[in-house]
Order: C-alpha cells, then structure tokens, then sequence
C-alpha cells in the first residue's frame, strides 16, 4: 500500500510536469488520473503537496528557460484555479455531509433521549403501580381483618344462642334472629369475595396451574353444589363432555368459578327446573357451558354483568343471598388461567355462561403440552 | 406413641368478645376445660401453671403476638412443646403455609364456627398425634 502510494504519487508528480510542460488533453488527463489513484491509494495532503512542490520545483526551473516560462506560468495558474475550485467544491461538500451528519447525528441523539425518557417514565409508573398495588393489597387485607373481628362475635354469638335458650323463643324473636344470622353468613361471604378479588386482581397470589381432567372436576363441581341448587328446587345436571378432555387450571380457583357459575344459573332457574353443565374441545381450547332455562339477561344489563356489584335487579339478588361480585371473581379468575369467559343469552329463553381454558393433550402422548413447556 | 384425648384447652384471644364465644365453644360445646388469657406474655406464664395440652391462640395481639408466643414457647428447655393452634382473620393461603412451618398444628380462620369449633381442634389433635 505504502510503495503504492509513493510510486502514485511520483508518477503524478511526473504527469502534471508534463501537463505543465507540454500542454494539451492527453497529459492533463494523465495528471487527472494518477493524481486520483495516488488520493484512492491513501495519499494524504502531506503527500499530495509535495508532488505540487516537486512538479513547481521542475517548473521553477523550466522558468529560468524564458521561451517557456510564459506558457508555463500561464497553465500552472489554470491548473491551479481548477484544483482549487475542485478542492473547494470538496470542501463544501465535506461541510455538507459534516452538517448532514451533525443533523443526524442531533436527532440520534434527540431519539435517545426521548427513548431514555419514555423508558424511565414506563418504570416509574411501573414502580406506582405496583407500590399502589401493594398498598391496596394491604389495605384490604388489613380492612378486611378488622371486619372479621366483630364479625367473629356477631357470628359466634348468634350461632350460640340456640345452645342457652331453656325454651323455644316466640316466633316473631326466631324470624329476627334468623334474619340476623343469614345477614352475618352473608357480610363474611362478602369479606371473602372483596379478599379473592383483590388476591386475584393484584397478582400476588401464585395460582398453581397443573393439567385437570374436566369430567371429574365437572362432577366434582355438581356434587358440591347440588345441596344448594335443592334448597331452591333445582337440579344440576352433566351434560355432554367429550372423553378425555383436559384443560390447565387451578383447580381450587376452578372450582370456585364453576360455584358461581352453578349457584347463578340455580338461582335464576325456574323451581323444577335443571341447569346443565358440559364441555367440549374447541381447537385449542376447552369449552365449559353452564346453561339454565331461567328468564335470561336483560338487554340493558349485558354490558355491566361482569362488573362488581352489578345486580340486574338488585332485590331479586339481595333476596337470593349474592354479594354482586361473583361473576367479576369468575372472571378475575378464569383470566388468570389465562382463559376468557361470557355468555350468550335471550330474553325469556335461558342463559349459557361459558368458559374457555388452554386445552391439553391426553396424558399418554404429550405430558409437556400442558405444564407451559416449550 | 398413644395419648390421652384432648381435654384442656388454653384459649389466647385479645379481643373479649371473641374469647366469650370461644370460651363458649370450647367448654360448653366441646367440653374442655378452658383457661382463658389475653396476650401472648400471659400465655407464657399459664402454660406453666394451667399445663393446656394444647393452646388456640390468636396470631395479631398487642403485647407479644402469637407468633413470637410460639417463638418463646419453643425456646424453652425441654417440655414445653405444648402443640399450637392458630386463629386468624387474615388466612391468606400462604400465611396458613407459613403458620404450619412455625410448627403450630393448624390454622382456624376467623370467623369460625362456634358448633363445630372443638370438633376441628379435636381433628387436628387426632391428625398430629395418631
């Protein structure tokens, strides 16, 4: 590379002597040429200047011949004019793409900042939030524990009235003290419900996903459940569940959806009626239904049916023992699974509340579908 | 090894309402003999004197709380590990995990059933020692 560039810029040296010299198109080209392989073999201006001092050199002594000199001079400021006009273009070219890459390199820059920016606002909101969470967490576990302790009383104290009494209290006394009961059974289903939906909701609480076989966690589910849907006169039933079937779930929080799910279609059936339960695959997913004949959503309703403490009506509700807040657990819950859940209704023609969960392969084949391996 | 059945019960609970339900439930219902006392500090000192065999203690109390109770309990020289039951109104799954890992028998949540109190303790007690 070295001798290159040495030998280049000699031999430009030499051609813009002749030029200098001699004149004409062929030289100034020869000139041209080796005076850019000399710049593309890596000759500096150090270089390039002393083969213009070298070819001056020569002339200067042409110069002293005066037939020459004349001419001489003449084409050395021509070429000098042009090389510096051919430099100067360079150089606002240089200053160009040099502000074109400050401007780049600006706005890189400028890019980084805004990203660095974006980044740390996303992490202290993240930060917020979770410490927000905690609090919240926090709160209601500690809400929820000053509840239960009068509660604890209430509860023990009117459960333990009967076990004193020496005689049967009148009537009118049996109806109030009933009316307290029921009333304190229900204030400690709702503590519970406001504790599982924050558990749920805040992601605090580890859900142990393992593979389910759906037939048995469906029969299991109606056998819990059945004592409840007889006191309203309702049947629960198994539907149609494809053999085999398996699906990635909690199965304590599984159970607990398919309760409310259970105890919902019990109490908005009709007495002597039936509310059927079943599931099948559907590509990927295992679909559970819990379908009852009772009278349906009312259209205005639909869209709040997952919202806490949503009552369609809230008397009728009240009068069948809900805290509004089974369904919004339900659905806490099953989205933890990493499901979905709805509904599809008709006015006066009966309610499927459905859920899908992650389906996985019979045992025998694939073991690894369903813990979440790759 | 066999034991006698359960029969005495030290009762642990700050708040006074409770500890006359529970009291109630114990002795009445369940048909033990009961000592009641309200913090974890007097706890210490009765298990020497009432000799429970087994104590159903209230984990949130001022003073000591049940937790150090236990603590303190099973720091003292040999026999002295009397089996502990706990009561709380904050059963968070894993809090149950960690009561169990603390050594006490079980964990009765708050509110509890008054009827069914005793069978629950005598359940634990047959669990732990047959």
């Amino acid at each position: 590379m070295k001798s290159d560039t040495k030998s280049f810029g000699d031999e430009y040296a030499l051609a813009l002597r002749r030029y200098l010299e001699e004149g004409g198109e062929a030289p100034l080209f020869r000139a041209y040429q080796m005076g850019r392989a000399a710049v593309e073999s890596g000759m500096g201006m150090l270089e390039i200047a002393t083969a213009h001092q070298k070819a001056l050199l020569v002339d200067l002594l042409l110069m002293l011949a005066p037939q020459a000199s004349a001419r001489t001079a003449q084409r050395a400021s021509e070429f000098f004019a042009e090389a510096l006009a051919a430099f100067e273009a360079n150089r606002r070219g240089f200053k160009e793409a040099a502000s074109v890459l400050r401007g780049q390199n600006q706005d890189l820059e400028r890019r980084v900042r805004a990203a660095d920016q974006a980044y740390r606002t996303v992490r202290e909101q993240l930060d917020e939030h979770r410490r927000i969470e905690m609090l919240k967490d926090e709160f209601v576990s500690l809400v929820s524990h000053e509840l239960r302790t009068p509660l604890t009383s209430i509860h023990g104290a009117l459960a333990l009235i009967p076990s004193k009494l020496e005689r049967a209290l009148p009537e009118p006394a049996e109806r109030l003290l009933e009316i307290a009961r029921r009333n304190s059974e229900r204030l400690k289903r709702l503590i519970d419900n406001i504790l599982d939906l924050q558990k749920t909701e805040s992601g605090l609480v580890a859900f142990d996903m393992r593979p389910l076989q759906v037939r048995s966690l469906l029969k299991q589910a109606i056998d819990a459940n059945q004592p409840y849907a007889a006191q309203l006169g309702v049947k629960l039933m198994l539907g149609e569940v494809a053999p085999g079937l398996r699906f990635e779930a909690d199965s304590d929080r599984i159970m607990q959806v398919l309760a409310n799910l259970l105890s919902n279609a019990a109490k908005f059936s009709p007495p002597g009626d039936s509310v059927v339960v079943a599931a099948g695959r559907d590509g990927d997913w295992v679909r559970v239904t819990v379908t009852d004949r009772g009278p349906g959503i009312p259209e205005g309703f639909r869209h709040r049916v997952f919202q806490r403490f949503a009552q369609a009506d809230s008397s009728t509700t009240r009068a069948r023992g809900g805290t509004g807040l089974g369904l919004s657990i339900s659905k806490a819950m099953v989205e933890r699974m990493r499901g979905r859940i709805g509904f599809d209704t008709a006015e006066g023609g009966g309610t499927t509340f459905h859920f899908e969960l992650q389906a996985c392969e019979p045992l025998q084949r694939n073991e690894g579908a369903c813990l979440g391996l790759p | 090894m066999p034991r006698p059945p359960l029969s005495r019960v030290l009762l642990v609970e700050d708040d006074p309402d409770i500890q006359v339900v529970a009291w109630l439930a114990l002795s009445d219902i369940g048909g033990f003999t009961v000592e009641v006392c309200s913090s974890g500090r007097e706890a210490l000192a009765a298990v020497s004197s009432f000799r429970p065999d087994l104590i159903l203690m209230d984990v949130m109390m001022p003073d000591m709380d049940g937790i150090a109770a236990l603590a303190a309990l099973r720091a003292r020289p040999a026999g002295y590990n009397t089996p502990v039951v706990f009561m709380t109104a904050r059963a968070q799954p894993h809090e149950a995990a960690r009561f169990r890992q603390l050594g006490s028998l079980g964990v009765i949540t708050k509110p509890f059933e008054p009827a069914t109190l005793a069978e629950a303790l005598r359940g634990m007690w047959e669990r732990h020692f047959n």
